[in-house]
C-alpha cells in the first residue's frame, strides 16, 4: 500500500519491495519473537506461537474447530511443497499419522501447526500500470486492496477469535476490484500457522465460522482441489519470508513462472487470473488484502 | 531447580504504579477520572476520552478463562521446569484483560469461561506476581 501511495503521489518511478533474514542460521527470529511481548515474560509468555495459540483456543472454545480442520490445512500445503524445489519441506511428505505425532509446541498447536524459520531473501519490483506496458514481461495488476487494523495489543483485543481486521480489508478489496468471492481462482494466504488460514478464510468470507472443518476436507486446497491455496508450500512448508511469502506467490503463479506447481492442467486446476492474497500482523490485529489480476 | 534467574518487570513510570500495588498484595486497575473506563495494559492517555487525568482502583481478584494455552515448550531455560504451564487471558470481573497463569490446576481441566480467582505468588522478596487459580465456589 505504501509503494502504490509512493507512485500514485509521483515520488518515483519503481519501488523494489525486498524482505530477506538469516533467521534460520542466524537464531535472530527467536529473539525478535520472544521481545514483542513486555512485561508478559514474566508470566513465561514469549510471543508469537503462545498469542497465535491464545486466539485458536478461544476459537475452538467459540465456534467449531480444533487440530482436525488444521491437519487438513497443514497436510494441504505440505502436498504443494512437494512440487516446489525451493520449499524447504519438499522432501519431507506429511501424512495424519505425521500430523499427530507432531510435538506439541504451545497446545493448542503442534509444531506442524508453524511456520519455518528460513534463510532466504525475496523481492517484487511494483510500478504504474502505464510504466509496465512498456516492460518484457506481462505484468501482473493489482487490483484491489483493503487494510484493517482492529487492536494493537494482545490482552485488549476483544474478539480474538475473529471477526479480525480480515472482514474489512477483504470488503475493501473486493470492492476496488468489483469482483466477488466466485471470481477468485487461488489463494495465497499469510500462514504463520494453521489456524491463520481458517480464520482468514473464513472471515474472507469463504465459509461460515466453524464450517472450515467440512470446506477444507475432500483436498480443496491441494494441487487439483477446487480452490488452490499456498500453492509454494507457503510459510509452512516452504519458506518464512514475512509477507513475501504469498505476495511473490501470487506474482509467479499469474506471471506462469512457478514450474511444477504452476497452476493449470498440470495440477489439475484452472490457470489463474485472478489470486487473492493475505498479509497479517501482530497476534491477528493487522490485516491486509489484495487481489491480483495476471496481465 | 532454576539455575538462571526468570525475567523481572521492567519498571516504568506507566508500570510502576501496578507493580507496586502487587508488592502489597493490591491488584490495580488504571481508571479514567475523567470518563470512568477502565483499562490494561497501562497508558498516559485514556483510549476512550483521551483524558490525561488518571488514578488507580483496586480490582476484586476474580474473573473467568477467556482463553489458554499450555507451554510445552521453554522459550527461556528458566522455565524449562515448569513445564507444562498454562499462559491465560482473564477476563476481570470489572472489565479488562490480564494476560497471567492458571495455577493449582491441571492443564486438563481448564476450559474457557471458567471461573478464577487471584492468587499472589512470591517469587522473591521484591516480586510478588498475581496468578490466577479455579474459583473456590464453583
Amino acid at each position: 500500500m505504501h509503494a502504490v501511495g509512493v507512485l500514485e503521489a509521483g515520488l518515483c518511478k519503481y519501488v523494489l519491495i525486498s524482505y530477506g533474514h538469516s533467521a534460520r542460521s542466524g537464531g535472530e527470529m527467536e529473539w525478535m519473537l520472544s521481545n514483542l511481548v513486555g512485561d508478559d515474560v514474566v508470566f513465561g509468555h514469549f510471543g508469537a506461537v503462545a498469542g497465535y495459540a491464545l486466539a485458536a483456543r478461544r476459537a475452538m472454545h467459540e465456534f467449531h474447530t480444533g487440530p482436525e480442520t488444521w491437519k487438513a490445512i497443514a497436510l494441504g500445503q505440505r502436498k504443494w511443497a512437494a512440487l516446489n524445489p525451493r520449499a524447504l519441506m519438499r522432501d519431507k511428505p506429511m501424512d495424519e499419522r505425521d500430523y499427530d505425532l507432531s510435538p506439541l509446541v504451545v497446545e493448542p498447536f503442534r509444531q506442524a501447526d508453524a511456520c519455518l524459520v528460513t534463510d532466504g531473501g525475496r523481492a517484487c519490483i511494483l510500478t504504474t500500470a502505464e510504466r509496465a506496458r512498456d516492460l518484457p514481461h506481462r505484468p501482473v495488476t493489482i487490483m484491489g486492496m483493503g487494510m484493517a487494523n482492529p487492536s494493537s495489543d494482545l490482552a485488549p483485543a476483544r474478539h480474538l477469535a475473529g471477526p479480525t481486521g480480515a472482514v474489512r480489508a477483504c470488503e475493501d478489496a473486493l470492492r476496488m476490484a468489483d469482483i466477488s468471492l466466485e471470481d477468485v481462482d487461488a489463494c495465497q494466504i499469510y500462514d504463520c500457522f494453521t489456524y491463520t488460514v481458517e480464520i482468514t478464510l473464513q472471515d474472507y468470507g469463504f465459509f461460515k465460522p466453524g464450517e472450515g472443518r467440512d470446506w477444507f476436507q475432500g483436498g480443496t486446497i491441494e494441487p487439483g482441489g477446487r480452490m488452490p491455496v499456498n500453492t509454494s508450500g507457503g510459510q509452512l512448508s516452504e519458506a518464512y519470508q514475512m509477507g513475501m511469502t504469498p505476495l511473490t506467490e501470487g506474482v509467479m503463479q499469474l506471471m506462469g513462472r512457478c514450474g511444477d506447481r504452476q497452476l493449470g492442467p498440470a495440477t489439475g486446476n484452472k490457470p489463474p487470473e485472478i489470486i487473492l492474497c493475505s498479509d497479517n500482523g501482530g497476534i491477528l490485529q493487522s490485516h491486509a488484502c489484495y487481489i491480483l489480476k495476471k496481465g | 531447580m532454576t539455575t538462571r534467574a526468570k525475567p523481572v518487570p521492567r519498571m516504568s513510570a506507566d508500570t510502576q504504579a501496578f507493580w507496586e500495588g502487587c508488592r502489597n498484595r493490591e491488584f490495580r486497575i488504571q481508571s479514567c477520572k475523567d470518563c470512568g473506563c477502565l483499562r490494561m495494559p497501562w497508558s498516559f492517555l485514556c483510549p476512550e476520552c483521551l483524558s490525561r487525568n488518571a488514578g488507580w482502583i483496586r480490582a476484586s481478584g476474580r474473573g473467568t478463562v477467556y482463553s489458554y494455552v499450555v507451554y510445552h515448550v521453554a522459550y527461556d531455560p528458566a522455565f524449562a521446569h515448569d513445564l507444562p504451564y498454562i499462559v491465560a487471558l482473564v477476563t476481570l470481573e470489572e472489565g479488562p484483560r490480564f494476560l497471567t497463569n492458571i495455577v493449582d490446576c491441571s492443564p486438563a481441566s481448564v476450559v474457557c469461561d471458567m471461573p478464577v480467582e487471584i492468587v499472589w505468588d512470591d517469587v522473591t522478596e521484591t516480586l510478588i506476581l498475581p496468578r490466577f487459580r479455579p474459583a473456590e465456589h464453583t
